[in-house]
């Protein structure tokens, strides 16, 4: 019997500890529901993320590289053409010269002079010229240096222009310290062959590489054949000095290469070289590739940052998330469930009403006949006593006793019977306005006398808030009344005659509806007892003393007036009953 | 003063005849009927004061019969004998005209209070109608149809 309601009543009165032992028993469950649903709750947008991320990563340095590449290669390529253009135009004034003027004007002194005056307002990088004939004797020179009659018959370079007609040299420190290089050039005519020499001053190319800037750290010089320094190179490396790094070279006129590469100090540059068309020179423009791609790495560290940031944000909100909706599910689940068994058991205990008051119902008439019999009995020997048939004696003291005692059990039945009868009743309650504050002083009136005679302290906490309640009067104060009585029936047993406490009250509770508690200070409850308390036939009083029906009567008696009861207690300290109640919708006016 | 005519109407025949015989040692002038159309018949023929009638009885039960005695004999005071205790049944059975209700199983002791009570009931309206009827100033509806039983 004590399943049909055991369970109903841990679901109402301790119905989180069973949610709990729920949650414990499906945990599995939910633990795998909980995994899949993080999983694609985390996975879905941070791969998203990472995605987006990634391509625009992708995208964004390859259009910086190519533009950062770009520009160095413009640059390269723009100085090498302007580079280019001074050569070729310093060759051609000498060109001019060598065409215009015949090899005895040539060696007038006066007429030489004359012409590099006019070469020197032409380009101030001009400044000397001077000629030589077939054998390399240097027979004419105007310039600050004494250099006429000087032989350079065996100078590499005055071989290599009597045999390619033109010798640009590398750069070269002069007298005076200063950076030149010369151009050297040869005419032949009727068999005969002179060469004019000019020294250029380097300072206007010098300008044009030197003061390239890039960034930070863009810059650009120019290299001999032989990785020797032909400028100052901004970042370290003087003229005429070797070059430390090696860089890879385009091959000649091929056009510019580019490359990165790192120098002994572990710093990467990103380099644009290209051979000069004149000479062979190597214009080099580079820049660090930190300075080159800051950009880039400035983009990379955000990227990284909001990466880090974005997916702690889709894992943290994932997990809360996921929380909320497990704890979700699991709340519903659980309601559900007790959905269900609560339907169950209403079925249950209302089959069990219908059977227990047909068995009552019955019983009863097999009673009222061994009443009658009983009666029946004392009547005839009450006559016999009277005809002087029967003289007392012990055996018919011990008879009577008998006949007291079947009378005895034949009450005893019909009670138990008529709790049945009253904890199945089918009838529905009349409902009506009630007055709680006037009903439960009413009510209470009837165990004032009780309590006085058991030393029990009587008393009443009514709000005066309290609204009425809609319910059947009568089934209500048969409610109260067996909560008083219990109440009693634990305080008598902890405390005797004195001392006992019993407090009964109302109010109006924070959702509206009405709370009426009976608190007592008797033996209290023990918790697998209070699991029990509103099952049928559940009691804990000596056999004959309780039927065990009371509260399983008040729990549907409240039922039916749809409210509940919930009951706290505590071994050794008290007993509180709380009946919740809706209260009365009615118009205010109708009483 | 004439003897109560009391008349018990229940199914169980044990309880008839022991109730019949208690009874009678009581001075009681008693009938006793184990259904409704029995009951019916026995008023018919008998003049019955007070009527101790079972709620529950197979073929014609104790609301029907009691609608019955009360349609034909009105004058005849019911007392229902319930062995549901709800107050419905009784308020049902009080609604039809029963006079009281008793709960089995019933103390012989309230039976017979209770039906005491009911022949005293019957004598007091007795003794009116009897009154008004020597006066003969008024005559109502329900005198007239008293006259006719």
């Amino acid at each position: 019997m004590e399943f049909l309601s055991w369970h109903k009543h841990c679901v109402t009165l301790l119905g989180d500890d069973i949610r709990q032992e729920r949650f414990f028993v499906d945990k599995p469950k939910y633990q795998n529901l909980r995994r899949s649903i993080l999983t694609s709750m985390i996975l879905i947008p941070l791969v998203t993320l990472i995605l987006i991320l990634g391509f625009g990563y992708y995208f964004f340095i390859s259009s910086l590289q190519s533009s950062t590449i770009a520009t160095v290669k413009r640059i390269v390529s723009d100085h090498r053409h302007m580079i280019d253009a001074f050569l070729m135009n310093r060759k051609a004034n000498l060109d001019f010269v060598l065409n215009s003027y015949r090899y005895d004007d040539l060696t007038d002194p006066e007429i030489l002079a004359g012409i590099l005056s006019r070469l020197q307002k032409e380009s101030s990088a001009f400044v000397d010229l001077g000629v030589f004939d077939s054998q390399g004797i240097h027979v004419n020179y105007q310039g600050p240096y004494k250099l006429a009659g000087k032989d350079y018959g065996g100078s590499p370079w005055f071989k290599e222009v009597m045999q390619k007609g033109t010798y640009i040299s590398d750069v070269f420190l002069g007298f005076r310290r200063i950076p030149h290089f010369v151009i050297a050039l040869k005419r032949e005519k009727d068999g005969k062959a002179w060469v004019i020499r000019s020294t250029i001053d380097t300072h206007i190319f010098n300008d044009l590489v030197e003061k390239v800037r890039i960034g930070k750290t863009g810059e650009a010089y120019l290299l001999n054949a032989d990785g020797i320094f032909q400028t100052e190179r901004r970042s370290g490396g003087n003229l005429l000095e070797r070059d430390p790094e090696s860089i890879s070279k385009p091959a000649l006129h091929s056009g510019i290469k580019t490359s990165i590469q790192e120098n002994a100090k572990g710093e990467s540059y990103l380099y644009a070289a290209t051979w000069l068309r004149e000479k062979n020179w190597l214009l080099v423009v580079r820049q660090a590739k930190e300075d080159a791609f800051k950009a880039l790495y400035t983009a990379s560290y955000v990227l990284a940052l909001i990466t880090l940031l974005g997916g702690a944000a889709i894992i943290g909100l994932a997990l809360v998330l996921t929380n909320r909706i497990i704890r979700r599910m699991e709340w519903m689940d659980a309601e559900k469930e007790e959905l269900g068994g609560q339907l169950i058991r209403a079925s249950r205990l209302a089959e069990l009403g219908e059977m227990s008051t047909g068995f009552a119902h019955e019983i009863n008439n097999p009673l009222q006949i061994m009443k009658s019999e009983e009666t029946m009995m004392n009547v005839l020997l009450e006559e016999l006593k009277e005809k002087g048939e029967l003289k007392s004696s012990p055996t018919l003291t011990e008879l009577e006793d008998s006949m007291s005692q079947i009378d005895l059990q034949i009450n005893r039945c019909a009670q138990i019977t008529q709790a049945i009868l009253k904890f199945g009743r089918q009838g529905d309650p009349v409902f009506q306005k009630v007055n709680l504050q006037e009903f439960i002083p009413e009510v209470t009136a009837m165990v004032k006398k009780k309590a006085d005679v058991h030393g029990i302290l009587l008393s009443q906490e009514i709000d005066g808030n309290t609204p009425a309640i809609e319910g059947d009067p009568g089934q209500l104060q048969q409610v109260l009344l067996n909560l008083y009585n219990n109440a009693m029936d634990a305080i008598l047993s902890r405390h005797g005659v004195e001392g006992g406490k019993l407090v009964v009250g109302a109010g109006l509770r924070g959702d509206g509806k009405v709370a009426i508690f009976v608190r007592d200070n008797g033996s209290g409850i023990n918790p697998e007892n209070q699991k029990k308390i509103f099952s049928p036939f559940f009691t804990t009083k000596p056999v004959g003393k309780g039927t065990g029906l009371g509260l399983s009567v008040c729990y549907g008696i409240i039922g039916k007036m749809g409210g509940f009861i919930e009951v706290k207690s505590e071994t050794d300290t008290g007993t509180t009953f709380t009946i919740v109640l809706p209260s009365f919708e009615g118009d205010g006016s109708d009483d | 003063m004439e003897p109560m005519k009391i008349m018990l109407v229940d199914d169980e025949e044990r309880f008839l005849s022991t109730t019949k015989k208690l009874l009678l040692k009581k001075g009681l002038e008693v009938l006793t009927a184990a259904s409704g159309p029995e009951a019916l018949e026995l008023l018919r023929t008998h003049n019955i004061h007070v009527v101790i009638l079972d709620v529950k009885m197979p073929g014609m039960d104790g609301m029907e019969t009691l609608k019955a005695i009360k349609h034909t004999y009105p004058l005849v005071e019911v007392i229902m004998l319930t062995g549901h205790a709800t107050v419905e049944s009784a308020i049902d059975g009080l609604k039809s005209g029963a006079m009281d209700y008793l709960m089995k199983p019933a103390d012989m002791e309230d039976l017979i209070g209770k039906a005491e009570e009911a022949f005293e009931k019957r004598q007091r309206i007795e003794e009116r109608i009897r009154m008004a009827q020597m006066r003969k100033t008024m005559k109502s509806p329900r005198e007239i149809l008293k006259e006719e039983v």
